[in-house]
């Protein structure tokens, strides 16, 4: 029994270098692609960002929206249900666990 | 690999004020939610004492009136 323990525990520095070389690489990806996308808006985006609610609620009142492709609707609704989930990780961080209220 | 997409900036306001709302939406509801589960917590152990002090006296009663003879 001992000698399984001391097995198994002389087995994780190894384990150990195994997870960090697997996941450098895929890491560097990660951060390759979340520098620029991910980030969140500098404030001069934020003028910007509401310029183009303003277009979008105009396109909408001028009748634009019989003339959307189902394909541009379905990247549309796929975005902003990418949008919704955002809300939902924030309400988990505010409410200190990932199910329920641990009141 | 294929260049990172440069996202247009009402997207990125649209998430990340969607987190912090989030982040202040889950604070303000546990706020909420937590003297609520309190005050029940303590209704239900007064209850429960009650109910133990009943079950104890009825279990008296109940040893005090059977009469068998063969004890």
């Amino acid at each position: 029994m001992a000698q399984a323990v001391q097995k198994l525990v002389s087995k994780v520095p190894g384990m150990i270098n195994a997870t960090v070389a697997y996941s450098k690489p895929r890491l560097a990806t990660f951060w390759y692609y979340a520098r620029v996308e991910l980030v969140p808006p500098s404030p001069a985006e934020i003028p910007k960002a509401i310029q183009e609610a303003t277009n979008l609620v105009k396109g909408l009142q001028a009748g634009r929206l019989g003339q959307t492709t189902v394909r541009e609707a379905v990247r549309n609704g796929l975005v902003a249900t990418e949008v919704l989930m955002w809300f939902y990780i924030g309400e988990c961080i505010g409410k200190g666990g990932i199910v329920g209220y641990d009141v | 690999m294929l260049p990172p997409v440069a996202v247009s900036p009402l997207i990125k306001t649209a998430r990340y004020s969607a987190l912090i709302a989030g982040i202040i939406y889950g604070k303000k509801r546990y706020d909420y939610l937590k003297p609520i589960a309190a005050e029940e917590r303590r209704i239900e152990e007064e209850e429960k004492k009650i109910q133990e002090e009943q079950a104890r006296i009825a279990k008296i009663l109940a040893e005090a009136n059977e009469d068998t003879i063969l004890k």
